[in-house]
């Protein structure tokens, strides 16, 4: 949970919200070595199964990636053989809400950043089984990098996330 | 009502090595499957562990119907139809909860939670009646349970549990063996999978060691993982008919011969040292056997997916939709080898899952490809030239042979012609 | 897991009361601290105590109706 919006930054706001749409074209676009290469070498990307508020240590996730397991995803992608994206899901998504907020209070279950936002999102995913809306709330904590920002840390929170979901192969 | 089985020709759709297409499509035949399966035999519900305390209850399902499983306050569990047995609302809404009564929210009236009507609001306009006795919560009549797992009968009479588990009662005792305190707990919470799918795509699957190998080369080929070669042509492991429709990929002739102590689960003992200390002081010198042969591998008909370290549970929902709900095995007990079950379970399954996001699409085009008419037959008949009888007289073939889908139709049949 | 609520004290009785999440849900945690003896009370049962008329408790306060009580005693 995050407290109030800090004093307003407008020039780290654009700068975040530049980076959130430029995440978002990368997954639609499928630019998987563009989008993983936006992570810092100690990034974790976490999906709550059950609400947003569980203890991934503890309980299912529907995805709780280290490091090493968000490369793992991307070249499991790459091989062209990841059934569930051969062919790919046909994507675009809406970002909205950009927000700066302050550091989370309590347990975060993922490394701290400098610069804190959310964001709320609603995907199209168009495959063979027909359409589906996928919509959520993103989290992240980002570090500012001599490259600019990167993700350290990515919460994204489905609202139907205690239900049952078709399977989700893209990146989210 | 006339019975929906007894109006399909199953002789005529269920061969020894092939079957029908409209087995998956035909909403008559679903309808059958409902009466004749799911409301009748033994069903997997749901596990001890998930209501441990007095009065905890959870929200389970039989096939598309909603069951509360509850404890009452003498620690006998109960499995009750959520309706209402007065206009049939909903009587619980949380997934879970601790209460002796619940209380309808559509008019108030109220239940124990062993299913007895407790009374209603403005009780003088039942005057005379005897609705307290007579309006007690639907139940599920037959209730019993193996080494925590709790299982329901529609059906007043017939098999005990025991008797439709039969030889399936090892790979419960072998999963509760691998826990230092001979209890497992599913503690972990549920992934909800769901797939535009038969649920006998899923079914079929589970011990369908056929597949692995192309379904899943993309994450074997990426990630170290000796998965595949179990199932490869060369490979020593059997699957196995256990009768009933209970079926098995037994990988322990594999993994005896490879003789690595928790290979099984890709790790090794130093690895986890409390869980190897804690299992050691248990089994003795028998300790280092049970961690080469690992954990099991079997499907529970119709609906109970043992896979090593995970739980499957199967919910039909429709005709051509299919819930799959899974969670991750945790020894009671055993906290080191529990977070790695954990983390493992969550990379490899449900909508996300390195494995499981592929096997879903699989049955998601099987059945997109089953509507096409022609062939209008799905063949079962690889390995039935050297099927052959082991030790115990129960009927097994190589590691990728299709022994599991035809002792799972076989069954299916003797239950719809039954 | 409990959270403490606090103890109360009479000249006739003595509890310390928690709400104690070891369930599915929360439950009050009554312990009577002269005896050990730990009873639970679940929301919906809480719910009912509050609009107990008055008196509605005397039947549950005769001390023969199970705690005090010869064997063979009808109930």
């Amino acid at each position: 949970m995050h407290g109030a919006t800090p004093a307003l930054d407008l020039d780290l706001l654009r700068e975040v919200e530049q980076f959130v749409y430029r995440e978002a074209r990368y997954q639609d676009e499928l630019q998987y070595d563009a989008w993983e290469s936006l992570w810092t070498d100690d990034g974790v990307y976490w999906v709550p199964a059950n609400g947003g508020d569980t203890d991934p240590t503890k309980q299912v996730s529907i995805m709780f990636d280290n490091r090493a397991r968000i490369a793992t995803r991307i070249k499991q992608l790459h091989t062209g053989k990841r059934h569930s994206q051969t062919p790919p899901s046909q994507l675009r998504r809406l970002v909205s809400n950009v927000e700066l907020l302050p550091p989370p209070e309590g347990a975060t279950f993922g490394p701290a950043g400098d610069v804190y936002a959310g964001a709320n999102f609603l995907v199209y995913e168009s495959r063979e089984r027909g359409v589906t809306l996928w919509a959520g709330r993103s989290e992240y904590a980002l570090r500012t990098t001599d490259d600019g920002l990167r993700m350290a840390f990515k919460k994204v929170t489905l609202v139907d996330s205690d239900r049952p979901l078709y399977t989700l192969a893209f990146l989210i | 009502m006339t019975s929906a089985a007894a109006t399909i020709p199953w002789d005529e759709l269920i061969e020894h090595d092939r079957v029908h297409g409209s087995l998956y499509t035909d909403p008559d035949v679903y309808a059958a499957e409902l009466e004749r399966i799911w409301y009748r035999t033994w069903v997997y519900v749901g596990h001890v562990s998930e209501v441990p305390e007095p009065n905890d209850y959870v929200l389970k399902s039989i096939g598309p119907q909603p069951v509360i499983m509850s404890r009452d306050k003498q620690g006998e569990i109960h499995l009750l139809l959520n309706r209402c047995t007065h206009r049939a609302n909903l009587v619980c809404d949380a997934p879970k909860g601790n209460s002796s009564a619940f209380r309808c929210p559509y008019h108030g009236w109220t239940f124990s939670n062993t299913g007895k009507l407790l009374g209603y609001p403005f009780n003088s306009g039942y005057a005379g009646t005897a609705l307290k006795s007579e309006l007690g919560l639907g139940r599920v009549p037959r209730v019993a349970s193996y080494q925590g797992f709790v299982f329901g009968s529609f059906a007043e009479d017939g098999p005990t549990l025991e008797e439709h588990l039969g030889a399936a009662t090892d790979a419960f005792d072998r999963l509760v063996r691998l826990s230092p305190t001979g209890e497992v707990e599913l503690t972990a919470g549920w992934l909800q999978h769901k797939c535009k799918a038969n649920w006998k795509m899923l079914l079929e699957n589970e011990t369908d060691g056929y597949h692995p190998q192309f379904v899943h080369s993309s994450i074997f080929s990426v990630a170290a993982s000796g998965i595949g070669d179990l199932y490869g042509e060369k490979s020593t492991a059997v699957c196995r008919d256990l009768g009933n429709g209970h079926t098995e990929n037994d990988l322990r002739p594999e993994f005896r011969r490879l003789d690595q102590p928790l290979g099984w689960f890709g790790t090794d003992p130093a690895k986890v040292p409390d869980y190897v200390d804690q299992l050691t002081a248990v089994h003795g010198e028998r300790t280092r056997e049970i961690l080469v042969d690992g954990s099991p591998h079997v499907m529970v008909f119709p609906n109970l997916f043992i896979a090593e370290i995970q739980l499957f549970v199967i919910q039909p929902t429709a005709v051509d939709e299919t819930v799959q709900h899974v969670t991750a095995v945790q020894y009671r007990g055993a906290p080191d080898m529990n977070r790695r079950m954990l983390q493992q379970t969550i990379g490899s399954v449900g909508p996300a899952g390195f494995l499981l996001a592929d096997d879903s699409e699989m049955y998601e085009r099987n059945q997109r490809g089953v509507q096409a008419r022609n062939p209008e037959w799905l063949q079962i008949k690889r390995g039935t030239h050297r099927e052959r009888q082991d030790e115990n007289g129960f009927t097994v073939g190589d590691a990728t042979d299709e022994v599991p889908q035809r002792a799972i139709w076989k069954h299916y049949r003797s239950l719809m012609e039954a | 897991m409990a959270d403490e609520v606090g103890e109360l004290s009479s000249e006739f009785a003595s509890v310390r009361v928690r709400i104690d999440t070891d369930g599915n849900g929360p439950r009050l945690r009554v312990e009577d601290l002269r005896t050990g003896h730990v009873g639970f009370l679940d929301p919906l049962e809480l719910e009912t105590l509050a609009w107990l008329p008055e008196g509605g408790l005397h039947k549950l306060l005769d001390p023969s109706l199970h705690r005090w009580r010869a064997e063979d005693q009808e109930r």
